[in-house]
């Protein structure tokens, strides 16, 4: 019995030889008797194994997702959101240097488009330093109401601005006509300046407004898209 | 079961779809594991590792059979588990009173098989352990050819498939791994059950 003849009765017992190899080995089973008891050996072998039971596994080896270490995969558009940090930084220094830079490009704005923009501003600035004390002067040895409605206008100036200078615009006629120029040139000057100060800050609201609801849309859209794509891990 | 489909979502990482392979293929892969290691608890711990592993590189799976590829998972893992062995032979803390007399009354195969009286178990048992004590004295690739051919019933090409060696390699190795089976068997026979009796009359003596 050599290797070979092992191999092919081995082989024979699969039915995995040729039938011409078969016949041959059929043939050779009929005189030789050791090739019969070798090839009894191997089914007896091949038949005991295949009668072993068939264990059950002792319990389900079903894989967590924390034993394979898995985690939700992220959004398809993710690596268009890579660099939201980058790009979040630089329009937070655009918007800080705008901001900073604000007053002076205003004021190069108001020069430059046009010069009767500029003029209220001048008169601001002038107005009521030239104007004011020579109205309280004349004011106060004329009328005693006039004085009372002055000092009690007194504490709130600021507040009040143009109800004391209508106050006053109503007053002065009795006195004097050039302190009602001056007082109606306050009057135009505070409305001036109200104008002026009203669209300051609006001119970079629009763009917060613009910066937000990106923000604010791009925020739900990230949110959106990584729930659905958590959910269809799931 | 579309085995096909599940492996293609598998492989996108739809653990579902793994663990469906998972649970039908968990008792081949676990005897394959128990017939190697000759060790129930070891048998397990390597066809977990088998799955975590099989899971990990299923991308590589190129189509073919899938158990043999799956097989071929085991068998490493069990290598592993032997090679671990032998850097870190162990001895167990409490001594296994149940081995030498048969089973433990919670083994899965007799809580399988509930028919079965006291004595046929025995007689099972006793065959069993035959047959384990003569595969582990098989050399490792004797053994994994004939544990997937013989016992796992898998044809030949699949069996060169699950060890990427040549086919004629196979057929050598398993015909040898028969025959030592049988010699090795032979010194068990008076003490195998008449159920259990070799096939013909000059195997029997």
């Amino acid at each position: 019995m050599n290797q070979r003849d092992l191999e092919v009765l081995s082989a024979y017992l699969d039915g995995q030889l040729s039938p011409s190899d078969s016949a041959r080995l059929e043939s050779r089973l009929k005189t030789d008797p050791e090739l019969v008891s070798v090839l009894d050996d191997l089914r007896a072998a091949r038949t005991l194994l295949r009668q072993l039971p068939q264990r059950r596994a002792p319990r389900n080896f079903t894989l967590t997702r924390k034993m394979v270490g898995l985690n939700p995969p992220l959004p398809r558009a993710y690596p268009a959101f890579r660099f939201a940090t980058t790009l979040a930084t630089l329009l937070f220094f655009i918007t800080f240097s705008v901001n900073a830079l604000a007053p002076q490009f205003q004021q190069s704005l108001g020069f430059e488009v046009g010069g009767g923009a500029a003029e209220p501003e001048l008169f601001s600035v002038q107005a009521p330093a030239a104007t004011e004390p020579p109205a309280f002067a004349d004011a106060a040895p004329t009328e005693a109401p006039a004085e009372s409605v002055a000092a009690d206008a007194a504490p709130q100036p600021t507040a009040m601005p143009t109800s004391e200078a209508s106050m006053r615009a109503v007053d002065t006629p009795v006195a004097k006509d050039g302190v009602v120029g001056n007082a109606d040139d306050q009057d135009q000057t505070q409305v001036a300046n109200e104008a002026q100060s009203v669209p300051a800050p609006f001119i970079p609201s629009v763009w917060m407004i613009v910066f937000a609801v990106g923000a604010i849309v791009g925020a739900i859209f990230m949110a959106a898209m990584r729930r659905s794509s958590i959910n269809r891990w799931k | 079961m579309n085995e096909q489909a599940l492996i293609t979502d598998a492989q996108q990482g739809n653990l579902d779809a793994f663990n469906t392979l998972v649970l039908h293929y968990q008792d081949s892969v676990f005897n394959t594991a128990l017939r190697i290691l000759g060790d129930e608890d070891q048998a397990a711990d390597a066809s977990q590792e088998a799955f975590i592993s099989a899971f990990k590189s299923i991308a590589s799976f190129r189509g073919g059979s899938f158990k043999a590829w799956l097989m071929r998972t085991v068998t490493n893992a069990c290598y592993d588990e032997l090679r671990r062995q032998k850097r870190r032979p162990t001895t167990p803390l409490e001594p296994d009173a149940g081995r030498d007399d048969g089973e433990e009354m919670d083994s899965p195969r007799w809580l399988a098989d509930p028919n079965m009286t006291p004595e046929q178990k025995n007689e099972a048992d006793e065959l069993e352990h035959a047959i384990q004590h003569c595969l582990n004295n098989l050399p490792l690739e004797f053994k994994t050819v004939v544990v997937m051919a013989d016992i796992q019933g898998m044809d030949y090409t699949e069996v060169a498939a699950a060890v990427r060696v040549p086919l004629g390699t196979i057929k050598s190795r398993l015909a040898r791994a028969r025959l030592r089976l049988r010699e090795c068997l032979q010194g068990f026979a008076e003490l195998l059950p008449a159920s259990y009796r070799l096939e013909g009359g000059h195997a029997a003596q």
